[in-house]
């Protein structure tokens, strides 16, 4: 920019127009008249002459240096207007002028809003400012004109223009300068009277010839002198009127002519123009600037007389210091035209003129302290303001410029009212400079000072701030809304809606997007008012619904809004299709839709529908849970189902031979079945305090019917099931309260085969407004259950293809409970009904977790529960039921031949366990084949779906140690703790399973359970013997002659706790489950047991959910292992006490050691015993080699033979003085050999011999031996690398008191 | 009298915004909130000087407006806190003061495990606390 000559700028343009030589206009009427032909006053006529590009006059001021001025303008006013112009009539022109704008700006500015453009705004400013400011700012400027303190608005010449019509032109001329005719402030001393003259006689050519014309110019140029009088002939085209290409009028005429109609200029013809054109020419060049020349010459001889030099200022100063006291009016001193001081303003202004500005501008500055000094402030302020654009022009000293201008405006807005207008002038000019160097942020603040007080005045000059911010680098968009919003405000208090709605509008294009939501609210709202306002409701309610959902306005704001909003829709008439209406919010997230194929889902899980206020059809079909899952769900159901459907080459045969297109567009496309709804669930939000009344809400569909190809639409028809035998949408009206959020389900249900598509759902809010929200167009999560690996496109998940009505199986379980504690056992019964009248058949049924349910029996359907499970004294067939009914995961068969159809509905029962405690989501799915062949789906499947809730119950633990002293027996602790809260049980039976364990009560039930029930968190343990029953090498034989004990009473003897039998089937069954679930790494052990504790609850408490309370519960617990310490297990046999007479000989004690092999093959043992005791208990101590593995257990000390001798090592280890003895001397020694190698085959015992010496009495640790054994590595029974193969034991504590016999 | 106190985050986005006034004119304060934001870009994007001013977060008189006087701050985060006041002759400790405050409450606001980065605060506390900061803004400068 610096580098742009000044001139070029918008303000050095201005400028050149503005600041330019005045001439005077005195006409006669006639003259008038004649120029009235054309539609034009006689100024008018002349006007588009006046400026010349290329004038090429060469000029000579002060200096001697001549240059040529190029472009000149002239101004032009009657005499008339040489004055202050009527400031009131001015604020009405603009007023006007301002209305017009808006209403054409308003037309033209479209419905769609304006986008802010930062690429062009730089380019031009005033491209996408409006027009209407250009002009305005040029009158206001000249609405400053012809004040008396500035000088370039004093007439440089007087033009007199008589007609030759005129009767004695002659004296018409001097007529002219009668005084009385004059403008006031020739006659008033501000201007100079004596103006040069020039004297034009115009010529009507229409009048006649232009002889008598010549004669008057000869007079004329007798009397004024010759150069002075020029003749014009105008009106040459005598007949037709010319129409002129490019009028040059025509941008001239701002103001409504009065003949409009008419040509402008039509009978000038094109040498009317040249000769007005040289008129002027000559005017400008022969004249005006030779006098201006002149004058200033004469001027500045002047100045530099009085005022130049050294001499004259000092005396200028003394001088003014004198005057000062005297004139203090606000206005300074009056000066009159020959004062000095106005002669030098006039010397800058016809230099600035004449563009000579180092010679303005020396005046200027002359002037300038002259005037400060006398205190005349407008003329302070004028001059300073011509210092300011020459400074500008000149491009020497921007910081003067500025410096200037600011003083200037300053003083003028010091002055009131009086310098009003001028600051103004002043204001747009400095402004002008401030854009010429992209100062725009500056601009913007003085477009705000000089906002004044008139409201309209302030309206326009707030939005021109608002443009500069815009236009400042960088674009301060947030600054250019808000004065957008100011200026908006202030041209609503005038009336000026339109432009209102304007500057709103574009401010819009600031705050959208924006979370300034107050703001934008506002912004919206008044936007909307206005419209309304205008009665374009249309447009007003495209406004307001940017607002409805405005959660964080007060209560009363969001019912000024929503009032405001309904008023105005009911102000249309009619009812209002709003396609994204956002009162009610709709959550598109939880958008799903059910629909239901080959898949057909059942549940009874009531508390999904609690949240559903409107409950449509009594069909209970229900998708449950969240469809968020939906995709992992479908994966699971299909993983269960993968067995039952048939395989998909059979459905290739189908897709060969049926219907070929319809499955062909299945790969791409949802099926649904007619007269079976499609669901779609959604979630409506309130976003208000206040509650808002929703009706009507319903999906939009499209239908259309396979045998006629013709598509239904009634997505904009205000008729709703238009379509109606098509399919049935389903209605829904609800009052949604503040803040409240509300789950919809929708349905529709197609009638006939074809396609269905699902395109959005539509409501209406408060009766008036139609809401429409399309599903399509935000793609929602993938929400749809989906059949097949290929994705459907995303517009295909809400279309389906419609077939033919086939049956649906509804199916439920009851009573399946939402809660149960763990372990509860109960039958319950599948119900299968088929409203349909085609059967359907070849029924298969599959469970996701057969821990929990399992399929009964149809002959159990009716036997009493729990009175199956007691043991039958008389059969001991069950066991051999039981093994066949246990399956693996595998699919479940209905018996041949089932077939379900009609009202009776087909029972199945099931035994339910709750296994575990936790949330188990329990599948089902139950497969059946259409019985009619043609359908397209040849099959179905019913997916059943339950939350079971399982709390927690016993917790049951069991710790299992071996006896000392008996091999192949066991010591059971059973720890029990009820971890219920309320509940009691009543623990009735533990039972092992299998044969080969046997088990019996250590303490009598009655001591273990005083009050025969666990009350909630009591913990209690009580011990069994466990024994290997000797049957177990026989169990192969079928019948064992005495059965096996393997069931203990917990509780005493009462009629109706019987024993339960725990190979009864679904005991048997579910115990198979827990083993396989708690299934352990020593898979094979023989050694393992099983325990199942039934329990059952000892008060029934009116816990809703437990309501049945004959339920019997039964905890399992699987693999304890009973060779905790290795395969090998032995007892050494011998005497405890013994007496020998020691005067005699020393003592000789022969024992025994069993040894037992429980594993399954055969070991190589070996015994080895040392002498020295100390020695070993050392080792005993530290070395541990094999201690048993229980050791780690708090409070369950591997203390051997605790029952029957525990006085004794009590004892005898709590008296150091007895175990010093032990250890102290070896007092006995191993006789025999030291170590003992043999073989012990599979599960079989081996007994040796072992002796040992004792010499003095006392009592003797027999534990120093070790016992070696080994397996072989790759032993048939263990393959298992966890297992050990090998072990090194150290000896139990055996004690032998050895006493002196009498 | 601080008439309004406002916390703008990182995309310009009001994160809280509280006037202390009693007037009606919350949408007054918004628009000077909003439109200092501009003032702060200006700032941060042409720093008068390096220097002393490099790692200020204190951004000074950002404009005066009507009667009032505008002052911003900015984290390093660069969330935007700004101060409207009517008091005309202010100290700039006064304000570097009532800044260091209401960034530790800021910093303690966010820092709840709860409170979602980016989202409105909607803090009790926070809000409370504040008050207390302003309310005594004004007796540090009146005396």
């Amino acid at each position: 920019m610096a580098t742009m000559d000044p001139l070029m700028t918008p303000l050095g343009q201005m400028l050149l127009e503005e600041i330019t030589p005045v001439v005077m206009l005195l006409s006669t009427p006639s003259v008038e008249k004649a120029s009235l032909k054309n539609g034009l006053s006689f100024l008018q006529t002349l006007t588009p002459f006046c400026s010349f590009n290329n004038i090429d006059v060469p000029v000579r001021t002060a200096s001697d240096q001549p240059y040529r001025l190029h472009k000149f303008k002239l101004r032009l006013f009657y005499a008339s207007d040489v004055r202050r112009p009527d400031l009131q009539v001015a604020k009405e022109q603009l007023k006007q002028v301002i209305t017009e704008a808006g209403e054409k700006e308003f037309s033209e500015s479209g419905s769609d809003l304006p986008e802010i453009n930062h690429e062009l705004s730089s380019s031009s400013e005033y491209q996408n400012t409006p027009s209407l400011f250009r002009f305005l700012n040029k009158e206001l400027v000249r609405v400053a004109s012809f004040s008396d303190h500035e000088a370039f608005d004093h007439p440089v010449i007087c033009l007199l223009a008589v007609s030759s019509k005129d009767e004695q032109p002659i004296n018409k001329f001097v007529d002219f300068f009668n005084t009385n005719k004059l403008p006031s402030l020739l006659n008033d001393g501000s201007m100079d009277p004596k103006i040069s003259k020039h004297y034009l006689l115009v010529h009507d050519n229409q009048d006649g010839p232009a002889d008598s014309a010549s004669k008057i110019l000869t007079e004329m140029r007798n009397t004024f002198g010759t150069s002075d009088c020029s003749l014009l002939c105008i009106n040459s085209s005598l007949d037709a009127p010319i129409k002129h290409q490019d009028n040059p009028w025509a941008s001239y005429i701002t103001d409504a002519s009065p003949t409009p109609s008419q040509d402008l200029g039509c009978f000038l013809n094109i040498d009317d123009i040249n000769e007005i054109k040289d008129l002027l020419q000559n005017l400008s060049s022969k004249h005006i600037i030779p006098n201006m020349e002149q004058k200033i010459r004469i001027l500045n001889q002047q100045v530099s007389a009085t005022r130049k030099g050294f001499k004259n200022q000092i005396k200028n100063l003394w001088w003014r210091k004198g005057k000062e006291d005297g004139a203090d009016s606000l206005n300074g001193p009056t000066y009159n035209f020959n004062s000095i001081e106005s002669q030098i303003r006039l010397l800058g202004d016809y230099a600035f003129m004449l563009r000579d500005y180092e010679l303005a501008l020396s005046n200027y500055r002359l002037i300038s302290t002259d005037y400060k000094i006398d205190k005349a402030w407008k003329r302070y302020a004028g001059v300073q303001e011509m210092m300011g654009l020459t400074y500008f022009i000149l491009d020497q000293s921007r910081k003067e410029a500025e410096y200037c201008m600011e003083n200037a405006f300053n003083t003028y807005l010091k002055l009131g009212s009086l310098g009003q207008l001028n600051a103004t002038r002043c204001g747009l000019w400095w402004i002008e400079m401030l854009k010429a160097r992209d100062q725009y942020k500056e601009a913007a603040t003085v477009y705000f000072r000089i906002c004044g007080e008139d409201i309209l005045h302030s309206a326009v000059m707030l939005e021109q701030a608002s443009y500069c911010y815009l236009l400042s680098r960088p674009s301060m968009l947030r600054k250019y809304g808000f004065h957008l919003v100011l200026s908006g405000e202030q041209y609503k208090k005038c009336d000026q809606i339109k432009h209102a709605i304007r500057t709103y509008r574009s401010a819009l294009s600031v705050f959208r997007g924006t979370s300034w939501s107050y703001i934008n609210d506002h912004v919206h709202f008044h936007i909307g008012q206005w419209y309304a306002f205008l009665g374009m409701y249309d447009v007003a309610v495209k406004h307001m619904t940017e607002i409805l959902a405005c959660s964080h306005q007060s209560k009363t704001t969001q019912e000024l809004f929503l009032g405001d909003f309904l008023q105005i829709v009911e102000k249309t008439g009619r009812t209002f299709e709003v396609t994204k209406l956002q009162l009610p919010v709709i959550n598109i997230s939880t958008l799903r839709v059910i629909f239901e194929d080959n898949r057909t889902f059942a549940s009874s899980s009531a508390t999904l529908l609690k949240s559903v206020k409107h409950l449509i059809t009594k069909d209970f079909t229900w998708l449950v849970g969240t469809m968020d899952h939906a995709n992992t769900r479908e994966g699971l159901w299909h993983s269960l189902e993968e067995e039952m459907l048939p395989s998909f080459s059979a459905a290739k045969t189908n897709w060969l031979e049926l219907q070929s297109k319809l499955i062909l567009k299945k790969h791409s496309q949802n099926v649904c079945v007619a007269g079976e709804a499609v669901k779609v669930t959604i979630e409506f939000r309130n976003p208000l305090q206040i509650s808002i009344p929703i009706s009507n809400v319903t999906l939009v569909c499209k239908c259309s019917s396979s045998t006629e190809v013709r598509s239904n639409e009634n997505e904009s028809s205000m008729e709703k099931n238009n379509d109606v035998d098509h399919f049935m949408v389903s209605e829904v009206n609800f009052l949604i309260g503040g803040g409240e959020t509300t789950m919809i389900e929708l349905s529709v249900t197609p009638r006939e085969e074809g396609t269905l598509e699902i395109l959005g759902v539509r409501w209406k809010l408060s009766g008036t407004i139609v809401g429409f929200y399309n599903f399509e167009l935000d793609h929602p999560k993938k929400n749809i259950i989906k059949r097949r690996k290929t994705k459907p496109l995303p517009n295909e998940k809400f279309k389906f293809v419609v077939i033919k009505s086939i049956p649906k199986l509804q199916g439920s379980i009851h009573p399946l409970p939402e809660k149960a504690y763990a372990g509860d056992l109960r039958q319950l019964v599948l119900e299968l009904r088929n409203p349909s009248v085609f059967p359907v058949k070849n029924l298969k049924m599959k469970i996701s977790h057969p821990r929990f349910v399992i399929i009964g029996k149809q002959e159990y359907m009716n036997s009493d529960f729990p009175g199956c499970l007691r043991k039958k004294t008389d059969s001991l067939q069950s066991d051999k039921d039981a093994n066949s009914n246990i399956m693996s995961d595998t699919v479940f068969l209905f018996p041949e031949g089932t077939s379900v159809q009609g009202e009776t509905p087909f029972l199945w029962p099931l035994w339910f366990r709750a296994a575990v405690p936790g949330d188990i989501s329990l599948y089902m799915s139950i497969y059946y084949e259409m019985g009619d062949v043609s359908s397209v789906i040849k099959y179905r499947t019913l997916r059943l779906h339950y939350n079971v809730q399982v709390l927690p119950s016993l917790d049951v633990s069991f710790q299992i140690s071996p006896f000392r002293l008996r091999l192949e027996e066991f010591l059971v602790r059973l720890d029990v703790v009820n971890k219920t809260s309320s509940e009691s049980f009543r623990v009735c039976q533990l039972s092992s399973v299998g044969h080969q364990w046997e088990i019996s009560l250590v303490q009598a039930p009655d001591t273990i359970f005083p009050s025969q029930s666990l009350m909630a968190g009591q913990a209690i343990s009580c011990f069994f013997t466990l024994k290997k029953s000797r049957s177990f090498s026989t169990l192969e034989n079928d019948m064992p002659t005495m059965p096996v004990r393997s069931d203990v009473r917990l509780v005493p003897q009462s009629s109706d706790d019987l024993v339960y039998d725990i190979n009864s089937t679904p005991l048997i069954n579910f115990h198979h489950y827990e083993r396989l679930q708690q299934e352990v790494s020593f898979e094979g052990d023989l050694n393992t047991v099983d325990f199942v504790l039934i329990s059952r609850p000892f008060k029934s408490n009116d816990n809703p959910g437990f309501s049945n309370p004959s339920f019997v519960m039964s905890h399992h617990a699987c693999h304890f292992s009973t060779a905790s310490t290795g395969p090998i297990s032995w007892l050494v046999d011998g005497p405890q006490i013994f007496h020998h007479d020691f005067s005699a000989s020393f003592c000789e004690i022969s024992m025994k050691m069993h040894i037992h092999n429980s594993s399954g093959a055969t070991a190589f043992v070996r015994i080895d015993t040392f002498n020295s005791a100390g020695n070993v208990g050392h080792m005993n101590s530290v070395n541990v080699v094999q201690s048993a593995t229980t050791d780690s257990q708090a409070g369950w000390h591997d203390i051997t033979p605790v029952n029957e001798h525990k006085v004794t090592s009590n004892a005898v280890e709590t008296q150091p003085g007895k175990a010093l003895s032990l250890e102290s001397a070896s007092s006995y020694i191993w006789s025999g050999s030291s170590s003992t190698n043999l073989h012990i085959d599979a599960m079989s015992s081996a007994e040796i011999p072992l002796q040992i010496s004792v010499f003095s009495p006392g009592t003797f640790d027999l534990s120093n031996y070790v016992l070696n054994w080994k397996l072989p590595s790759n032993g048939q029974g263990d393959s298992d690398e966890t297992r050990q193969h090998s072990g090194k034991c150290q000896g139990y504590k055996y004690y032998l008191t050895v006493l002196q016999s009498t | 009298m601080i008439v309004c106190v406002a916390v703008v985050g990182h995309q310009n986005n009001p994160l809280f915004i509280q006037s202390f006034t009693e007037a009606d004119d919350a949408l007054k304060l918004h628009h000077i909130v909003h439109c200092s934001l501009d003032v702060v870009d200006e700032r941060v994007n042409n720093p008068k000087k390096s220097g002393p001013m490099l790692n200020e977060t204190f951004l000074g008189l950002l404009y005066p407006i009507e009667n009032y006087k505008v002052y911003g701050y900015l984290t390093n985060t660069k969330v935007k806190f700004i101060l409207v006041t009517t008091d005309l002759d202010v100290k700039d400790a006064d304000v570097r003061n009532f800044f260091r405050r209401f960034h530790a409450a800021y910093v303690d606001a966010v820092s709840n495990p709860f409170h979602v980065p980016g989202k409105k605060i909607t803090s009790r506390t926070f809000a409370e606390r504040v008050s207390t900061i302003v309310k005594s803004f004004g007796f540090s400068s009146a005396g």
